[in-house]
C-alpha cells in the first residue's frame, strides 16, 4: 500500500491543482498545495526504508485469462531510483518558487503527475507493470510535447520519437511473450536469458543509445523546470528495468557493448562541448544512459541503477540551477564527486561488473561527462534572484540542496549500492582524466563550446544517418501499395480467388 | 411477450418507423434510447423466468415460431443481447455527431434486428440468409441515393453473397456427415466448404480488398458500423457453428487453417496499414488485423477460445465507434482523408485527432488501452502453442503502431506557430471524450468485462471444454 499511497499523493495533488486552475485560476496558494504534495510524497518514499522489502500486487479478471499479476515492489534496488524521482519532483516544485506563482500551476500538476508515474515505473517488478507504466509515461510525454511544439519539424520529430519509444515497449512485450511460451507467471527473474537482452535493448532504444540517435532533439520548447522533469523521469523510468535483470554474456554481448560505448563517447563529447547545460541535456541523457546500459550488459545491475540515479540527481541539480548564486555554484561540485565513482560515492559500485576492453571507453566517457558537468556547473546561472522575496530564495535553494543531499545520502544508506568502496583502480584514473579534460576545455579550441542550435546541428547529422532506412521503408511501402492496388483493381476478384484456391489446395493436400 | 419479438421484431419495426416517419434531428437520440432500453432489458430482466414487479408478473418466453421456423433466444443469450444493443446504442448516439443520422439509425436498427435473428434462428443455417440480407441492407448506408455504388461496395456484396452458398451447402453436407460419421470424405468436404464460406464472411486474406476501398470511398461512420457489425455477428455465428460441429475444430488441419488465416490476416493487415497514406484505409486495415485476431482466437486449441473471442469483440465496438466518429469529424474538416489533406489538423481539431490516435493505438494493442488486455491474453495462449504464430501477430500489431505514428506525423504537421483551436462542437467533444475515457478504463480495468465473460461458457459449453 505504501507504493500506492505515494503515487496517490502525487496524483491527487496534481488533480487538485488542475481543478484549482479551472475553478479558481488566481488562487495564490496553488504552489503551497503543490509543495505540500511533493514534500509528503518525498517523505513517503523515504519512509519505505522502514518497511522494505514490500510489494503491491494488482490483478485483472478473469483469472483464467490473466493469471499474471501487475506487480510493483520496493526493495534495495528500486528504492534508490524511486527516491531520486521523488527528490527531483520536490526540487522542481521548490525551484518554481522564484517564478510568478499564478501562471504555472498546470506545469506543477504535470510535474507531480510525471513524478507519480515515474515512481510506478521505477517500482515495476514484472514486465506487465513496466509496460503499463512506460505506456502511461509515453502518452503523457506525447501530449505534453505536442502541446509545446512550435515548429512543424519539431512536431514530426515528436511522432518519430513516440514510434521509437513504442518499439521499446514492443521489445519488452516480445520478451514477455517469449517467456510466456515457457509457461508460468512471468517475473523479471523468470524471463529466459535470451529474452533478457530484449529488455536491455528496449532501454537502449528508448533513450537513443542503441542504435545511437537523438530522441529528444525536439524539446527546445520545454526548457528548465518541467522539461527537466520530463526528460529525467522518462530516462529514470526507462533505465529502471536495468536493475531488474542479471545479464549473462552471450555471443552478441560485445556488439551491444560496443554500440553502447559509441553512444557513451558521443554523448560525453557532445555534453562537454555543449554551449550550455540545457542545450547539452539530450547528450547528458544519452551519455549517462549508455554508461548505465554498459553496466547492465557487464552483469552489474546495481551499477546500472547507480548511473541512473546520478543521471536524475546530478543532472536535475544542474538543470534546475538557473540563478546566479555563488554558494549554490560551488555546492554543485558535489555532483562531480557523485559522478567520480570514488569510494562511498553514489556511483562507487559502477565498476563492479565484468572488466573488459570496453571499460576503457566507459572510463573515457565518464571523464568527459564529469568534465562537462564541472564546466557547466562552474559557469553559474544567468538569472538573478534579486528582487525575489527571501522565502522564495530559500525555498529555491532548498530544492537544489535536496538533490545534492540525496546524492550524498545514497552513497551511504538505503540500497545495494550504498557504502561501497568500489574499484579505485578505475575510479581514480577516470577522475584524474576528468580534471585534465576540464582544464583542457578552458585552454584548447578543440574543446570550445559549440554554437547553440536546435536545427541543422550535430544532432540532426546523427539522425540523418537513418535517412537511408527511411528510403528503404519508402520502397517497401510502394511495393505494398502496388499489391493493394492489384487486389483492389478490376482483376482483383480473380487474384483473390486464385490465392484462395492455392490456399485450399495446400490445405487439402495436408488433409 | 417473447424474447425474439422483443429483440428482433421491436427494433426492426422501430427502424422502419424511423425511416419513414421521424425527422432527422431526433432520430439519433431515439435510436440510441431504443437500443439502450433493449440492452438494459436484456441485462435486468431474466429470459424464461417470472419476474414480479409489484403485483405484476412478467415472463419473457425464449422462443417463437414463424413460418415453421423457430427463433430462440434462451436465458444464456442475455449477455450477448446486452452487448449487441449496448454497442448499437453507442453507434446510434454517435450518429448525431457524424451528421448522417436518419438513414443510419433506421437501417442500423433493422440490421441489428436481422443480425440478432441470425443468432436466434433454427435451423441455424438460415443465419447465412439473414447475414446476407443484412449485408444487402448496408448498401443504402454506404452508397448515397441515386448514385452508382462504388467498386468497394459492389465487391463487398459479391463476397458476402458468395459466402452464402458455401455455408448452406456445407450445412447440408454436415447434416449427412453427422448421420454417417464413418464417411470421412464427406466430413472433410463439408469442413472445407464451411471454411470457404467463413473465409468470405470474415474476408480473410486476400478477400478483404473491399474493406480499405469502402473506407476510402464512403462515409467513414457508416462503413465503420458495417465493419463492427458484420465481423462481430459472423464471429458469434462461427462460434455457434463450431459449437455444433465441434469435431471440425478438433480436426487439427482445420483448426490450423483457421489459425493460419487469422495470423495471415493480422500480419498482412498490419503491414498494409503501415504502407498507407490515407486515414480511412489505415482504419480499414486495422479492422482487418483485428478480425484476424478473432480468427486466431477461434483457431486456438484452447478451452478459452470463446472467452478470448468475446474479450476481443467486447471493447471493439467502443474502439471502432470512437475511431469512426473521429474520422467523420476529420473528414468533415478536410473533405478527404489522405495525409496531404489532413496535414496539421491537430491544431484545429485536437479532440478528434487525439481520439483517432488513441482508438487506433488501442486496436494496435498499445498498453493501457482497451485492446491491450485481449491481445495479452491471446498471446499467452498462442505463444504456448506456436511462438512463430505469436511473432507474426506481434508483427501485425507493430505494423499498426507504425501506421499510427505515420498518421500522427501527418496530423501534427501544422505550419510553424499555428494557433491551437477547438472546432469540434460540444457534443462531438463530449462523445469523443467519453469514448477515449472508456478506452482507457477498459484498458486499465478489463475486469469490467468479467460479468459478460462469466456467463459465456453456458452458451458455448462444448467449446469451453
Amino acid at each position: 500500500m505504501l507504493i500506492l499511497s505515494v503515487c496517490l499523493i502525487f496524483f491527487l495533488t496534481a488533480m487538485m491543482l488542475f481543478v484549482l486552475r479551472v475553478v479558481q485560476p488566481k488562487a495564490r496558494y496553488a504552489w503551497l498545495i503543490a509543495a505540500s504534495g511533493a514534500t509528503a510524497a518525498f517523505l513517503g518514499v523515504a519512509l519505505w526504508l522502514a518497511q522494505m522489502p514490500f510489494q503491491l500486487s494488482l490483478s485483472w479478471q478473469p483469472k483464467a485469462l490473466f493469471p499474471a499479476p501487475i506487480l510493483f515492489s520496493a526493495d534495495k534496488i528500486s528504492w534508490a531510483l524511486s527516491f531520486s524521482v521523488a527528490a527531483l519532483t520536490l526540487a522542481v516544485v521548490f525551484a518554481a518558487a522564484r517564478r510568478p506563482l499564478l501562471i504555472n500551476s498546470l506545469s506543477w500538476a504535470g510535474a507531480l503527475l510525471l513524478g507519480g508515474l515515474g515512481i510506478l515505473a521505477t517500482a515495476a517488478d514484472n514486465p506487465l507493470a513496466l509496460l503499463l507504466a512506460w505506456a502511461a509515461l509515453d502518452l503523457a510525454e506525447l501530449i505534453v510535447q505536442l502541446r509545446s511544439a512550435r515548429r512543424k519539424k519539431d512536431s514530426e520529430q515528436i511522432s518519430l520519437s513516440f514510434l521509437i519509444r513504442a518499439f521499446g515497449i514492443a521489445l519488452v512485450l516480445w520478451a514477455y511473450i517469449e517467456s510466456l511460451a515457457g509457461g508460468g507467471n512471468v517475473l523479471f527473474d523468470s524471463i529466459s536469458p535470451n529474452a533478457k537482452i530484449y529488455l536491455i535493448l528496449a532501454a537502449g532504444l528508448r533513450l537513443g543509445v542503441m542504435p545511437l540517435h537523438l530522441p529528444f532533439a525536439a524539446d527546445s520548447a520545454l526548457r528548465r523546470g518541467f522539461g527537466t522533469m520530463l526528460r529525467l523521469v522518462v530516462a529514470a523510468a526507462t533505465l529502471s528495468v536495468l536493475g531488474r535483470v542479471q545479464i549473462s554474456a552471450t555471443t552478441f554481448s560485445p556488439l551491444w557493448i560496443l554500440l553502447a560505448s559509441v553512444a557513451a563517447l558521443y554523448g560525453g563529447w557532445m555534453w562537454l562541448r555543449a554551449s550550455d547545460e540545457l542545450n547539452g541535456r539530450p547528450y547528458w541523457v544519452i551519455g549517462m544512459a549508455a554508461l548505465s546500459v554498459m553496466a547492465a550488459l557487464n552483469g552489474n545491475p546495481v551499477g546500472a541503477i547507480a548511473w541512473s540515479c546520478a543521471l536524475v540527481l546530478v543532472g536535475g541539480a544542474l538543470f534546475l540551477s538557473s540563478a546566479q548564486d555563488p554558494r549554490l555554484k560551488y555546492a554543485l561540485l558535489v555532483g562531480g564527486w557523485t559522478l567520480s565513482s570514488l569510494p562511498l560515492s553514489l556511483t562507487a559500485s559502477v565498476w563492479n561488473g565484468a572488466f573488459n576492453l570496453f571499460a576503457i571507453f566507459a572510463l573515457v566517457a565518464q571523464a568527459l561527462l564529469i568534465a562537462g558537468y564541472l564546466r557547466h556547473a562552474l559557469r553559474g546561472g544567468l538569472e538573478t534572484l534579486d528582487g525575489q522575496p527571501s522565502w522564495a530564495k530559500a525555498v529555491y535553494s532548498a530544492g537544489i540542496v535536496v538533490l545534492l543531499a540525496a546524492q550524498l545520502l545514497l552513497g551511504f544508506v538505503g540500497w545495494d549500492g550504498a557504502f561501497k568502496f568500489g574499484n579505485l583502480l578505475l575510479a581514480l584514473p577516470a577522475s584524474i582524466l576528468a580534471l585534465l579534460l576540464f582544464g583542457a576545455s578552458k585552454r584548447f579550441r578543440l574543446f570550445a563550446p559549440m554554437r547553440a542550435q536546435w536545427s541543422g546541428g550535430e544532432g540532426e547529422k546523427i539522425n540523418n544517418l537513418y535517412q537511408w532506412l527511411g528510403s528503404l521503408y519508402g520502397g517497401l511501402t510502394q511495393s505494398l501499395r502496388f499489391v493493394a492496388e492489384l487486389l483492389e483493381g478490376e482483376s482483383g476478384v480473380m487474384w483473390a480467388l486464385l490465392f484462395l484456391i492455392l490456399f485450399i489446395s495446400i490445405l487439402a493436400r495436408d488433409i | 411477450m417473447s424474447a425474439p419479438i422483443l429483440w428482433i421484431a421491436v427494433p426492426f419495426i422501430a427502424g422502419v418507423l424511423i425511416l419513414f416517419f421521424f425527422r432527422e434531428e431526433y432520430v439519433a437520440y431515439l435510436g440510441g434510447a431504443a437500443a439502450t432500453a433493449l440492452a438494459l432489458i436484456a441485462f435486468v430482466i431474466p429470459i424464461d423466468a417470472a419476474l414480479l414487479l409489484g403485483g405484476i408478473s412478467i415472463k419473457i418466453a425464449p422462443s417463437v415460431e414463424v413460418f415453421g421456423r423457430s427463433f430462440s433466444l434462451p436465458a444464456a443469450d442475455a449477455p450477448l443481447l446486452t452487448m449487441i444493443y449496448g454497442s448499437a446504442a453507442l453507434w446510434f448516439f454517435g450518429a448525431k455527431v457524424s451528421r448522417s443520422a436518419h438513414r443510419f439509425v433506421a437501417l442500423g436498427l433493422i440490421i441489428c434486428a436481422l443480425l440478432t435473428a441470425s443468432i436466434a434462428v433454427e435451423p441455424f443455417l438460415y443465419a447465412a440468409l439473414l447475414l446476407e440480407i443484412a449485408a444487402m441492407l448496408t448498401i443504402p448506408l454506404l452508397a448515397p441515393l441515386y448514385q452508382k455504388p462504388s467498386r468497394g461496395v459492389i465487391r463487398f456484396l459479391v463476397y458476402q453473397t458468395l459466402a452464402m452458398p458455401f455455408i448452406l451447402f456445407s450445412g447440408w453436407l454436415l447434416a449427412g456427415a453427422e448421420a454417417s460419421p464413418a464417411d470421412v470424405n464427406a466430413a472433410i468436404q463439408s469442413g472445407l466448404l464451411a471454411l470457404m464460406g467463413f473465409a468470405f464472411l470474415f474476408s480473410v486474406f486476400p478477400l478483404y480488398s473491399w474493406i480499405p476501398q469502402i473506407m476510402e470511398e464512403t462515409a467513414p461512420y457508416a462503413a465503420g458500423f458495417l465493419l463492427w457489425a458484420l465481423p462481430t455477428f459472423t464471429a458469434i455465428f462461427a462460434l455457434g457453428f463450431f459449437e455444433r460441429y465441434i469435431w471440425l475444430l478438433n480436426t487439427p488441419q482445420i483448426a490450423a487453417a483457421i489459425l493460419f488465416s487469422g495470423v495471415l490476416m493480422t500480419a498482412s493487415g498490419g503491414l498494409f496499414a503501415a504502407a498507407q497514406r490515407h486515414l480511412g484505409r489505415i482504419f480499414g486495415y486495422a479492422v482487418v488485423a483485428e478480425v484476424g485476431l478473432i480468427l486466431v482466437a477461434l483457431g486456438l486449441h484452447s478451452s478459452e477460445s470463446a472467452n478470448l473471442v468475446f474479450l476481443i469483440v467486447l471493447p471493439r465496438s467502443l474502439e471502432l465507434s470512437v475511431y469512426a466518429l473521429a474520422l467523420s469529424v476529420v473528414k468533415g474538416a478536410a473533405y478527404r482523408l489522405s495525409f496531404d489533406d489532413v496535414k496539421g489538423l491537430i491544431r484545429k481539431y485536437p479532440i478528434a485527432v487525439g481520439a483517432l490516435i488513441v482508438a487506433h493505438l488501442s486496436l494496435a494493442g498499445f498498453p493501457l488501452l482497451a485492446g491491450f488486455p485481449s491481445r495479452l491474453a491471446l498471446w499467452r495462449e498462442l505463444s504456448a502453442q506456436s511462438l512463430t504464430a505469436a511473432f507474426w501477430v506481434f508483427f501485425g500489431m507493430a505494423g499498426l503502431i507504425v501506421a499510427a505514428a505515420r498518421a500522427l506525423s501527418a496530423l501534427v504537421a501544422a505550419d510553424d506557430d499555428a494557433k491551437w483551436q477547438i472546432n469540434e462542437s460540444w457534443i462531438q467533444s463530449l462523445m469523443l471524450g467519453l469514448g477515449v475515457l472508456g478506452i482507457f478504463i477498459l484498458g486499465m480495468f478489463p475486469q469490467m468485462l468479467a460479468p459478460f465473460l462469466a456467463n459465456l461458457p453456458q452458451l458455448f459449453e462444448r467449446l469451453a471444454q
